[in-house]
C-alpha cells in the first residue's frame, strides 16, 4: 500500500516536462530573434526558428545604447528597492499597530477596514487626478512613483502583517512591557524581527509589482527624460518597429534582470508567494 | 516613552525621502546664466534632424541655450504635460484637430509681431485660420513644414512594366488591376495601426467634398451622409487591390514591405518616406495625387501643415523663444530639416521640392490643394478606429451604417463645440 | 499600568496618523477629486464648466464605453474560468509524485515574473508572423491570418497572452491550498476505496474552497484591470474590438481630450469592482460555511 503510493509517476512527469515548451517557446523565440540580423528573418516557420548564422551582441549593443539601459535599469532599481525597503518599514508597523489596535479599539477596526478597502479601488479612477496632483507638489517625477507605490501596495501589506500578527502572542510585548521597555522599542526589538517570513513574502509581491508596472511611470514621469525598464520598450517600440532584431534584443535585456534575480532567489519567491496566498 | 526615537526615525525616513528628491531635482539646473528654451516637437522621427539644429543653435548663441526633445508618443506626452501644467516654453505640434483645441483652451501666445509671420506663405496662414473653433484676433502658429499625401509608387516598377501614372479614378483602378493582372500586388495599406486608414481617406475626401464640410455641418447645413459616401464608397474598393488581411499589418509593416517591393503603391502621405528609406535607401520612390474623380481638373492634392510651432503663453522668456524661432525660419535651418525629413517648406522662398514629391509638383506649384479632413475631427471621436470597423463589416448596407455612425457621434462629440460655434454666431448677429 | 497604556496609545497614534494621511492625500483624496472631474467637461488643461449628470447619462448611450464593458467582462470572464480550470490542474500535477517536482515548479512560475507589456510585444510577434508561417506550412487555414487582426478572435489572442501570464500565480496557490489537505484524509478516502475522481470532488474540492475563494477574487480583479497587454498587443483593435475600460480610460482620458468623461467612466468602474468583489466574496463565504 505505502510502497505504490510513493513509486513515481513518470507518465504525468514526462506530460509535465513536455508542456514547459509552453513557457520555454517564447522565451527562445525571443532569444533567438534578438541575435538574428534582419536579412535573416523569412516569411516561414524554418526562418523564425532557425539559429542565427552568426551569434553576435551587435543588436544588444545597439539597443543598450538606444533605450538608454544602464540607466533604465538604473531607474527600476532604485525605485523598486526604495520601494521594498520602505514598504517593509512602514507597511509592517502599520499593520502592527492596526491589527493589535483593533483587538481593543473600535477606531483602530475602522481605520483597518479604510485602508485595506484601498485594494478595490482601480488605479484608472485615481489616475487623473494624481496626474495633475503629483506635478502640483513636485512628485511629477520617481520620488512621486515610489510614494505612490507605498500607497498601492499598502491595503494588501497591511493585511498580510496584520493577519500574520495574529500567530505572535500578545503575551510577548506584555512581558517586554511590564520590564519597562517602549512599545517603539518593544516593536523593532521584538515583534519586527519575528514577523520576517512576512516580510519576505512582502518584499517579493511588492517587488513584482513594481518592477514590471507600466502605467504609474508612464503617466506620472512620462516626457521628463526619465525612464524605467517597461518604459523604455514602450518607447522602444514605436521608434524602431521595423526593426524586430533590434526590438527583441531589447526586450531580451529588459527581462534578463528579473530572470536572474529569480533563477536566484527562486526558492524564497515561490514560498513567498505562496505564503502572502495563505496568510491574506 | 519614545518620543524622540520616534521622532528620530521619522527624521530618517524624512531624509531618505529628501535624499531622493535632491537626486532628481539636480537634473534641472543648466548650463551657467543661459536662458533655456525648451521645445518639444511631436515628430520622433525627425530627432536627428532636430539634434543638428540644437547644435547649431547653441554653436551661434552665447546666452540661450536651445533643448529640443521629440519623445515617442508625443502628442499624449505633450498632453500630460498639460495636465500636469509642465508647460516646455515651444511646442512644435501638426496643424490639426489638436492645435485647435489647445488654441481653445487658450494656452498660445499670439505671435503676431514676429517678423518671420509675414514670410509665411498665405494658404498656409489661411489653413491655420480654418482650424480656429472660433475666429480668434491673432496669430498662434509659424507654420514650418507641410506634407502631401496621395500615393506614392515604386518608380522602376513602373518604368519597368510601362504603366502610366493614372489621372481619373477609372484610369486608377484599370490600373491596379493591369499590375495584379501581372502578378504584382497594388496597394499595401497596413491597417492594422487605426490611423493608417485615414491616409487615403483624407486624400480621398479632400477630391470628393469640400475643404469646409465639417464647418457646413456644425453650422447645419449639410450632413456627413451626403458628403461622404462616395469617399466611403472607394474606400471599399481600394481593399480588393491590396494584402490579404490589412488588418494584421501595421505601419511600420507597410513601409517596410513597400520598400522591399512586396506592393507597387502606397496610399500614404510624405512623411512616411523617410521610414521608407531608412529599410531600402536606394529605393526609388516617386508620387502622384490620389485621382479620386472622374475628371482630372476636379482633383485636388491633400496637404496639411505636418509641423509649427507655438509658443506657450506663460512663457517666461519672449525674447529668447523669438530668437530661437527666428534661427529656426532661416533658410538654412529649414534646409537641413526638408533634407532629412523631405516635405514642402511654408515659407516663401526657392526651396526645392524633394524628388519623391515630382509627381505631385504641379499641384503644390499651382495651389490646388486642401487640407486634411481628420485635422478637424476630434480625436476622442476615434474616426479611424470608425474607418477600420467600417472597412471590417462586410454587410450589404455597411456604408449605411457607417455614415449614420458618422452623423449620430459627431453631434455627440462635438456638442459643446457646436454650441459654442453658434453661440459666436449668436453674439456676432446681436453685435450687427 | 494606566499611564503605560497612554503611552502605548500614543505610540500607536504617532504611527498611525502620519500613515492615515500619505494613505488620504494619494488615494481618497484623488478619489473624491475624480468624482469631482467626472460632473465636468474637463479637457485635463484649459477651462472647464459643470454639466451636472450629463457625462453620465452619456456613459451609458456611449456605444464604445458599452462596447469596452462588453469585451472587458468577456474577457474577464472568459480568462478567470479558464486560469483557475488550468491552474487548478496543474497544481494537481505538480502535486502528485512526480520527479524534479521544484525544478517543474520554478519553471511554470516563470510567466509570472516577466512584465506583460514586454510579454505582449513578443506573442504579438507570434500571432502576426510565426503562427501565420505555421497555417501557410501545413495548411491550417485557421492559423493563416493573424488572429490579431480579426475582429472576432482578437480578444481570444489577448486572453491566451494573459491567461498564459496569470496561470503560474493561481497555481503556486492552489499548491499550497493542495499542502494544507492533510495527508490522513487522503489516505481515509482511499480506505474506503474512493475512486481518483470522486476523491477529488468529495475530498480534494472542499479543502481548497478557500483559495478558490482567493484564486477566483484575485484572477477577477487582474483580468478586469487589463491593460499591459491590450497596450502591446492590439491597442484596442481593429475595431475597437478589444479596448478593455482601463485602456479606454487612458487613452480618450489622458490623450483625446474627455477627462471628465473619463473620470466618470472610472467612477462607474470602481462601483463595478466592489459590487463584483464583495459578491464573490459573499457567495463563495456561503459556500465555505456549508461544507
Amino acid at each position: 500500500m505505502m510502497k505504490k503510493a510513493q513509486k513515481t509517476n513518470w507518465v504525468l512527469t514526462i506530460v509535465l516536462i513536455l508542456g514547459t515548451v509552453t513557457v520555454f517557446f517564447p522565451l527562445y523565440m525571443a532569444f533567438i530573434i534578438a541575435f538574428k540580423q534582419p536579412s535573416e528573418m523569412t516569411n516561414d516557420v524554418a526562418g523564425a526558428l532557425s539559429f542565427p548564422v552568426k551569434w553576435s551582441f551587435d543588436n544588444f549593443e545597439q539597443a543598450m545604447e538606444v533605450t538608454d539601459f544602464w540607466h533604465s535599469l538604473g531607474n527600476s532599481l532604485l525605485i523598486t528597492l526604495t520601494t521594498i525597503v520602505l514598504a517593509v518599514l512602514i507597511h509592517s508597523i502599520a499593520g502592527y499597530v492596526i491589527g493589535r489596535g483593533m483587538a481593543k479599539k473600535k477606531s483602530f477596526h475602522f481605520i483597518y477596514l479604510y485602508i485595506v478597502s484601498g485594494m478595490f479601488v482601480p488605479f484608472s479612477i485615481l489616475m487623473m487626478p494624481l496626474v495633475k496632483q503629483t506635478a502640483q507638489m513636485g512628485l511629477g517625477n520617481r520620488v512621486g512613483v515610489i510614494l505612490l507605490y507605498l500607497v498601492f501596495y499598502m491595503p494588501m501589506n497591511v493585511l498580510l502583517y496584520s493577519g500574520y500578527l495574529k500567530n505572535i502572542p500578545v503575551a510577548l510585548e506584555e512581558a517586554a512591557d511590564i520590564d519597562g521597555a517602549s512599545t517603539w522599542k518593544t516593536y523593532w526589538k521584538i515583534v519586527f524581527p519575528m514577523m520576517k517570513p512576512m516580510h519576505a513574502t512582502v518584499a517579493i509581491l511588492t517587488a513584482l509589482g513594481t518592477w514590471n508596472d507600466v502605467m504609474t511611470p508612464l503617466v506620472i514621469m512620462s516626457g521628463t527624460g526619465q525612464n524605467t525598464l517597461p518604459l523604455a520598450q514602450l518607447n522602444f517600440q514605436t521608434q524602431f518597429g521595423t526593426n524586430y532584431n533590434l526590438a527583441f534584443a531589447s526586450y531580451i535585456l529588459a527581462l534578463i534582470p528579473i530572470l536572474v534575480f529569480y533563477i536566484i532567489c527562486q526558492k524564497q519567491i515561490l514560498n513567498g508567494v505562496a505564503n502572502g496566498a495563505v496568510k491574506g | 516613552m519614545s518620543k524622540r526615537k520616534i521622532a528620530r526615525v521619522m527624521s530618517v525616513v524624512m531624509g531618505i525621502v529628501m535624499g531622493m528628491a535632491s537626486l532628481t531635482g539636480c537634473a534641472q539646473s543648466t548650463s551657467d546664466d543661459k536662458v533655456e528654451v525648451e521645445l518639444v516637437s511631436y515628430k520622433p522621427e525627425a530627432v536627428e534632424a532636430f539634434e543638428e539644429i540644437a547644435e547649431r543653435f547653441n554653436a551661434t548663441h552665447e546666452d540661450v541655450y536651445l533643448k529640443i526633445d521629440s519623445p515617442n508618443e508625443a502628442m499624449t506626452i505633450l498632453k500630460t504635460r498639460f495636465i500636469r501644467e509642465d508647460y516646455p516654453d515651444i511646442v512644435g505640434i501638426g496643424g490639426d484637430i489638436n492645435y485647435s483645441n489647445f488654441l481653445d483652451a487658450d494656452l498660445f501666445m499670439d505671435i503676431s509681431e514676429l517678423e518671420e509671420v509675414r514670410t509665411v506663405k498665405q494658404s498656409y496662414l489661411d489653413m491655420d485660420k480654418e482650424l480656429e473653433f472660433v475666429p480668434k484676433e491673432g496669430t498662434y502658429a509659424l507654420p514650418y513644414v507641410a506634407n502631401a499625401a496621395g500615393i506614392l509608387y515604386n518608380r522602376d516598377m513602373f518604368e519597368e512594366h510601362g504603366w502610366q501614372i493614372p489621372e481619373t479614378w477609372n484610369e486608377f483602378i484599370a490600373l491596379c488591376e493591369e499590375i495584379k493582372a501581372s502578378g504584382i500586388q497594388p496597394l499595401y495599406l497596413g491597417y492594422k495601426d487605426t490611423w493608417t486608414c485615414l491616409a487615403p481617406w483624407n486624400a480621398l475626401a479632400v477630391g470628393l467634398s469640400d475643404s469646409d464640410t465639417c464647418n457646413q455641418v456644425n453650422m447645419g447645413n449639410t450632413t456627413f451622409a451626403e458628403e461622404y459616401r462616395e469617399s466611403a464608397e472607394k474606400m471599399k474598393v481600394l481593399l480588393d487591390y491590396a494584402e490579404p488581411n490589412p488588418y494584421a499589418y501595421g505601419y511600420n509593416d507597410a513601409c517596410t514591405a513597400f520598400a522591399r517591393g512586396q506592393s507597387a503603391m502606397y496610399p500614404i502621405g510624405s512623411y512616411a518616406i523617410p521610414q521608407i528609406k531608412s529599410v531600402n535607401p536606394t529605393m526609388n520612390i516617386d508620387s502622384f495625387t490620389f485621382p479620386a474623380n472622374e475628371a482630372e481638373e476636379d482633383n485636388v492634392l491633400n496637404s496639411g501643415i505636418d509641423l509649427q510651432f507655438c509658443v506657450m503663453k506663460n512663457c517666461e522668456n519672449k525674447e529668447a523663444v523669438y530668437e530661437v524661432l527666428r534661427f529656426l525660419y532661416e533658410d538654412e535651418t529649414i534646409q537641413i530639416y526638408l533634407d532629412n525629413q523631405g516635405g514642402v517648406a511654408c515659407k516663401e522662398g526657392d526651396f526645392e521640392i524633394p524628388a519623391e514629391l515630382d509627381g505631385m509638383s504641379t499641384y503644390i506649384e499651382n495651389d490646388r490643394m486642401a487640407d486634411y479632413q481628420d485635422h478637424h475631427y476630434p480625436s476622442e471621436m476615434s474616426v479611424d478606429a470608425m474607418m477600420q470597423t467600417f472597412l471590417l463589416d462586410n454587410s450589404e448596407d455597411a456604408v449605411d451604417i457607417f455614415l449614420k455612425r458618422f452623423d449620430t457621434d459627431w453631434e455627440r462629440y462635438n456638442r459643446d463645440l457646436i454650441r459654442k460655434v453658434q453661440q459666436y454666431q449668436q453674439e456676432k448677429g446681436d453685435a450687427q | 499600568m494606566r499611564k503605560k497604556m497612554t503611552n502605548r496609545d500614543k505610540t500607536f497614534w504617532a504611527v498611525i496618523i502620519p500613515v492615515l494621511v500619505l494613505f488620504f492625500t494619494f488615494n481618497t483624496l484623488p478619489m473624491i477629486k475624480g468624482i469631482i472631474y467626472s460632473f465636468t467637461n474637463y479637457r485635463g488643461y484649459g477651462t472647464y464648466d459643470y454639466v451636472g449628470f450629463r457625462n453620465y447619462i452619456d456613459l451609458f448611450t456611449d456605444a464604445r464605453v458599452g462596447k469596452s464593458y462588453l469585451f472587458t467582462f468577456k474577457y474577464a470572464l472568459a480568462g478567470t474560468v479558464l486560469v483557475n480550470v488550468l491552474s487548478l490542474i496543474m497544481a494537481l500535477g505538480l502535486n502528485s509524485r512526480i520527479r524534479f517536482k521544484s525544478a517543474l515548479r520554478g519553471i511554470y512560475f516563470v510567466p509570472n515574473i516577466l512584465g506583460g507589456l514586454v510579454i505582449g510585444y513578443i506573442f504579438s510577434f507570434i500571432f502576426t508572423y510565426i503562427l501565420p508561417a505555421v497555417g501557410n506550412t501545413f495548411n491550417i487555414s485557421f492559423l493563416q491570418n493573424s488572429i490579431l487582426a480579426s475582429e472576432k478572435y482578437a480578444w481570444i489572442g489577448v486572453l491566451i497572452v494573459g491567461v498564459w501570464q496569470a496561470v503560474a500565480m493561481n497555481t503556486i496557490i492552489y499548491i499550497s491550498g493542495l499542502q494544507t489537505v492533510p495527508q490522513d484524509v487522503y489516505e481515509a478516502s482511499v480506505l474506503d476505496g474512493a475512486s481518483k475522481w470522486k476523491e477529488f470532488w468529495q475530498v480534494t474540492l472542499p479543502l481548497v474552497v478557500p483559495f478558490v475563494t482567493i484564486n477566483l477574487v484575485l484572477s477577477t480583479k487582474n483580468f478586469l484591470m487589463v491593460f499591459d497587454q491590450i497596450m502591446s498587443l492590439t491597442k484596442g483593435g481593429p475595431a475597437q474590438s478589444t479596448e478593455s475600460i482601463s485602456y479606454l480610460i487612458y487613452r480618450n482620458g489622458m490623450d483625446g481630450g474627455q477627462f471628465g468623461f473619463q473620470s466618470a467612466n472610472a467612477v462607474i468602474f470602481f462601483l463595478v469592482i466592489v459590487a463584483i468583489s464583495v459578491f464573490q466574496m459573499t457567495v463563495m463565504n456561503k459556500k465555505e460555511e456549508q461544507l
